[in-house]
């Protein structure tokens, strides 16, 4: 690996879930680095352990061996406080799953997670707000529930949310799953655009083709395989 | 389908344990209800009964039958009453405990067969008493043989040791019936066996003690049937007396109809009605059935509230589970299943759970039920006081109504939610709608409903009293009224309470930190949910509370009103006999009884001699006529009655001890009641003459006015014939002994004496036995108060009360616990976002305690806030619907620290219990696989 600034560093990951009757090996040896900026893509099928990888790189889940580093900080050195103030500042999420608070409306959705990274209230804030709620195509609808809105536009919300604290890492598990391809190519460049805007790094899983060439680099899984991307794009 | 229903059951074992747990609670309560009612009117029947005899002195359960039977031809009318007596248990439904036969032959004039002259022309009955060997102790002599007869054929005999007195008869002795011959026409010869006495001291079997017997010879039984009964019977007239005594202790109140109709049927129908005498326990029962009324009508009146909640809270939990299971049960219809078929999966179920509801239900219902018997007050417990329970039809019959309300409650909402698809129920759940109640109304309608039913009682609250002393029972309106109220102002605090979390949300918006501003937002969209829940709670809390008060000031006012009205520990006044002259006409003057004996009373801390004349009267010129009041006139030794008798000090307008020092330095000084001054008009200074016939008349100035004196009631209320009430003024003068004494001279007193602590009434009793003392009044504060607080009706109103409250508290536990469990459940995968975004567990738990105060915390303090205003209404009027006939006392509110503060430990370990449970919960959920959950 070259001097390159890296915000995730995978080395040597396993992760082992124990089943009824032995054990299950969802990663197996895992190896790779995403550098600052990077739209990096992590694809495979269903089963592949996209989602483990995710979680771990997420500090959501532990490896049973190996180490994750977040700009540089090894995750397994870190309590559970600091992963959760890393999470809350430096990390957003995407799910796959619609995952908005259903009790707030899109504006304070997106306001949440800027609360929960310490962001003070006032004009700034609520600029900021608007400004995300513009970037995802959604400024019209800032009042409206998650109930309200269609299965796309409660994505492209989460979107918002994740991005709204300028976090400097977006991990997004199969953020085009529940949309058409239309929509789908639209978050994807919408993610170009942020990486290059705003400097931010994001991992995204996906197993939609169509979009493999938006990412800067690929990352694939295989039966918790790495069978490719342990680098940039050629 | 079964298999189906099984596999639910243990999929969704969470809900079904909720489920059951509610539904074997209503079970049990309800249960419970007639059980303890059966149980506590069998404690009363045997306190009827027990009273009787410590009244009486006799057996309380015992018909007698006296006829005589003159040459009857065949004796078929001893065989018939016989036949009746040894049938009547049976009839009555009662246990034998024995029968006496107790036949006599009419009197005749004996000889000595020895020429004895002192004997000579005695008049003899002769008889038997049945089982008389077992009862009786020989005294001297010999019982007489089993064959009766002695050697030489002469029938043997028994006297009582007052007949050998009276008779003059000697053991060893024959006599010789003069003209009385047998069938044969042989004379007929007694042996004088043996002399009896009574083996016990306190047999029943001795309704003729031996010491009346005083000319009877009881001779054998057998033989005396033998020979003068049956076809002998026509030739002799015989006294027969029949006595029954059958067992009180196991009769039951659910026998008392039976008892009554058939011991009616006996006394005024038979063919015996007209010797027949009413037995003594038909007026025993006669008391009991009217007790019982009074107490089944009002105990039925409390029970309502909790009924309706514990039906109300299965509904909840039902429809609670139906809600969880929407998603499931509309993906089944919208892949074809009918609705039908759904419906019949719950009915399966929740015939499931109320089969097992009941069988752990009615069980556990006897163990609530003894719970409530050994409740002595509101939440407090007298492991002393056991109950025994028995299961009556009545019993079962309530046990199918719930088990029936049960099985509805679960399988009802089952028909709304059948007819729910996948496409409704997206677009419901976009819906967020006002609830019924609230577009209607029914808060404001229910506390205008329930206010005017309080002005209507205060306006009228005389009659209350009116219908108490008639005897009914409390008013089912009046209570209804103060639940109304009560359900109201909680529908009316759950309108607010959205809005004063919106404002405390307002006030601090700048401040909130992320977890707080979570759960405002998560109760601005989602408060509406636990409505129900919340409703719950403050029906508990708030019930709970004003029942408390309603137990605790029922039974404080009457204790208090009981101490005061007997003005001392104990009064005493003995017979007075007035002198006579030598004809026997009296001559107005009394024998003092031994007045020194009071110094041999090592239990009486002080005692005093009071007058008390209440047939005296005073006349007051009113214009041209004369207006002739009757009056009370009381005569003390001023320090030695201020010494043993008190009056609380805010009653009057100055302390007890100031009127007596008044009283004290006037020697024809009166302390006059109130009424003297507010209705006749006298003022301090006037002067008064009051009179009592025979003694003569007393004159006095008054020195004060009190408002209350030991003993002394403002007014009398008298029930008019025809129904009304009247209302009569009570005017007490109160001046010195001395004065009366040498005015009136010796005037019959009553002794004031108070007891020194750990003398009680059986002291006394034993006392007033050993000194010989001949009592015409007597009052005991100590037993006067224990049976105003041993009452059946506060009592079981402290049980039902207490009851209700701890089902309530328990429901309200578990019907948290579940809405809380639930919300967590639904929100999982919210949490897991949250937990993903970076909050920590702390901030989680931050969130749900906050959400729990604004549910929680607040609806209590409402609760509480409630309860007690409800108590301020309503308490006094209902109190006024308890209060014996002769409350005196101004009514006191009662809220004892100790009842509030077991009623806030109680809520509060809920309210914890609830929490760590959550918590539990919380720390158990995992975030992967919460955020797993959204993959579905």
């Amino acid at each position: 690996m070259s001097e390159k600034n890296y915000v995730i560093e995978v080395k040597g990951v396993n992760r082992i879930f124990p089943v009824p009757g032995g054990e299950f090996q969802a990663l197996k040896d895992i190896n790779t680095a995403v550098p600052q900026g990077y739209l990096a893509i992590l694809k495979g099928r269903s089963g592949s352990g996209k989602t483990t990888l995710m979680n771990i790189i997420g500090a959501l889940d532990e490896p049973t061996s190996g180490t994750v580093s977040i700009n540089g900080r090894p995750l397994a050195k870190m309590s559970d406080r600091q992963r959760e103030d890393l999470r809350r500042r430096e990390m957003g999420f995407v799910f796959q799953a619609v995952s908005l608070i259903p009790t707030m409306n899109a504006f304070q959705n997106v306001e949440f997670s800027m609360r929960l990274a310490g962001i003070r209230p006032g004009r700034e804030r609520d600029k900021r707000v608007e400004e995300c709620l513009s970037m995802v195509g959604l400024g019209n609808r800032a009042r409206h529930m998650p109930a309200e809105m269609s299965g796309g536009e409660q994505q492209r919300i989460a979107i918002a949310r994740a991005i709204a604290h300028r976090p400097r890492l977006i991990l997004a598990d199969e953020p085009t799953a529940e949309l058409d391809s239309a929509m789908g190519a639209q978050v994807t460049m919408l993610f170009q655009e942020m990486t290059r805007k705003e400097g931010i790094t994001i991992l995204m899983t996906t197993h939609d083709v169509g979009l493999m060439d938006a990412g800067d680099m690929i990352i694939e899984l295989e039966a918790g395989q790495q069978v490719h991307g342990d680098g940039e794009k050629e | 389908m079964l298999r189906l229903m099984l596999q639910k059951l243990r999929h969704k074992k969470w809900m079904n344990c909720c489920l059951l747990l509610g539904s074997i609670l209503l079970i049990a309560t309800v249960v419970s209800f007639p059980l303890y009612q059966t149980a506590a009117y069998d404690r009363m029947l045997q306190d009827e009964f027990r009273k009787y005899i410590s009244t009486e002195g006799k057996w309380p359960t015992m018909a007698s039958l006296l006829h005589s039977s003159q040459r009857d031809v065949g004796g078929g009318a001893i065989t018939r009453a016989e036949n009746l007596f040894s049938n009547m248990c049976a009839d009555l439904g009662v246990t034998q405990k024995e029968i006496i036969y107790y036949y006599l032959l009419d009197p005749a004039a004996v000889s000595s067969a020895m020429g004895r002259d002192a004997v000579e022309g005695t008049s003899v009955q002769l008889g038997m008493r049945s089982n008389l060997p077992e009862h009786a102790e020989i005294l001297s002599g010999e019982m007489y043989s089993d064959t009766g007869l002695a050697e030489d054929g002469s029938i043997e005999v028994v006297v009582s040791e007052s007949a050998l007195v009276e008779m003059n008869l000697l053991v060893g002795e024959t006599l010789v019936f003069k003209d009385r011959r047998d069938v044969n026409g042989e004379e007929i010869r007694i042996l004088i066996k043996g002399v009896f006495g009574q083996k016990e001291r306190l047999d029943d079997y001795w309704q003729e003690t031996p010491e009346e017997m005083t000319n009877v010879c009881l001779m054998n039984e057998s033989l005396f049937r033998q020979m003068f009964t049956g076809e002998n019977a026509g030739n002799y007239t015989i006294t027969c007396r029949y006595c029954l005594l059958f067992e009180y202790s196991d009769i039951k109140a659910s026998q008392v109809d039976r008892l009554i109709k058939r011991t009616d049927y006996l006394t005024g129908e038979s063919s015996y009605r007209k010797i027949f005498k009413e037995p003594d326990y038909r007026q025993i029962l006669e008391t009991y059935v009217r007790k019982q009324d009074r107490i089944r009508a009002t105990l039925m009146i409390l029970q309502v509230p909790v009924l309706i909640l514990l039906g109300a809270f299965l509904f909840m939990i039902s429809g609670q589970m139906y809600e969880m299971e929407r998603n499931e049960i509309s993906v089944i219809k919208s892949r074809g299943s009918s609705g039908g078929q759904i419906l019949r999966l719950y009915l399966y179920q929740s015939l499931f759970l109320t089969i097992v509801g009941g069988a752990v239900g009615i069980p556990l219902g006897a163990v609530f039920s003894r719970i409530l018997g050994s409740a002595s007050n509101f939440l407090e417990f007298d492991g002393n006081r056991t109950l025994e329970v028995t299961y009556t039809p009545q019993t079962w019959l309530y046990a199918a109504a719930a088990m029936l309300v049960t099985l509805l409650a679960i399988a009802i909402p089952a028909i709304r939610y059948s007819r729910v698809t996948i496409v409704h129920l997206k677009q419901q759940k976009a819906l967020k709608k006002k609830r019924l109640w609230e577009k209607l109304f029914l808060d404001v309608i229910l506390i205008g409903v329930s206010l005017y039913g309080y002005y209507n009682f205060r306006k009228n609250s005389g009659d209350l009293g009116s219908a108490v002393l008639r005897g009914e029972s409390l008013d089912p309106l009046l209570y209804i009224s103060s639940s109304l109220f009560i359900l109201g102002m909680g529908l009316l605090f759950l309108r607010l309470q959205p809005y004063l979390v919106q404002l405390i949300y307002t006030v601090g918006k700048r401040f909130w930190k992320p977890a707080s501003y979570a759960s405002f937002m998560e109760n601005a969209k989602n408060g509406r949910k636990q409505q129900f829940i919340m409703l719950f709670l403050i029906m508990t809390v708030a019930l709970g509370m004003y029942h408390a008060t309603v137990a605790r000031t029922i039974l404080r006012n009457a204790a208090d009103n009981t101490e005061y009205l007997d003005g001392a520990d104990v009064i005493l006044k003995e017979v007075w006999v007035q002198k006579k002259d030598e004809h026997g006409n009296s001559l107005g003057e009394y024998i003092e009884p031994d007045f020194s004996k009071y110094a041999s009373m090592e239990g009486a801390a002080s005692y005093t001699k009071v007058v008390n004349e209440t047939g005296a009267y005073f006349e007051k010129k009113e214009g041209d006529a004369v207006g002739r009041y009757s009056a009370t006139v009381m005569g003390i030794h001023t320090k030695e009655f201020g010494g043993l008798t008190w009056v609380e000090g805010e009653l009057n307008q100055k302390h007890y001890y100031e009127f007596l020092n008044e009283l004290a330095v006037e020697q024809q000084g009166f302390l006059v009641s109130r009424n003297f001054q507010t209705i006749l008009g006298y003022k301090q200074g006037d002067s008064i003459t009051v009179q009592v016939d025979g003694a003569g008349s007393v004159t006095g100035k008054i020195v004060d006015f009190f408002d209350y004196w030991p003993g002394y009631a403002k007014t009398k209320t008298e029930l008019n014939p025809d129904g009304t009430s009247s209302v009569i003024e009570n005017y007490t003068v109160v001046t010195h002994y001395s004065l009366l004494f040498d005015q009136w001279g010796l005037r019959p007193y009553e002794v004031w004496i108070s007891m020194k602590e750990g003398y009680d009434s059986q002291y006394v009793y034993d006392w007033i036995q050993s000194s010989d003392a001949r009592v015409a009044k007597y009052i005991n504060r100590g037993d006067d108060m224990r049976a105003a607080l041993e009452d059946p009706l506060l009592q079981g109103t402290n049980g039902v009360l207490t009851m209700g409250f701890m089902v309530t508290i328990l429901l309200c536990a578990v019907g948290y616990l579940i809405y809380w469990i639930m919300s967590i459940r639904a929100r999982e995968m919210i949490f897991g976002v949250l937990r993903a975004c970076g909050m920590h567990k702390g901030e989680l738990i931050h969130m749900l305690l906050n959400e729990q105060i604004f549910s929680g915390v607040f609806t209590v303090l409402a609760g509480i806030g409630i309860g007690k205003l409800a108590s301020k209404m309503f308490v006094p009027m209902l109190q006024q619907a308890y209060a014996a006939t002769n409350q005196v006392l101004p009514m006191k509110l009662i809220t004892e620290t100790s009842d509030m503060m077991r009623l806030y430990l109680v809520i509060a370990g809920v309210m914890i219990v609830c929490f760590v449970v959550l918590i539990l919960l919380l720390f158990k959920l995992n975030v992967t696989k919460a955020l797993k959950l959204g993959e579905e």
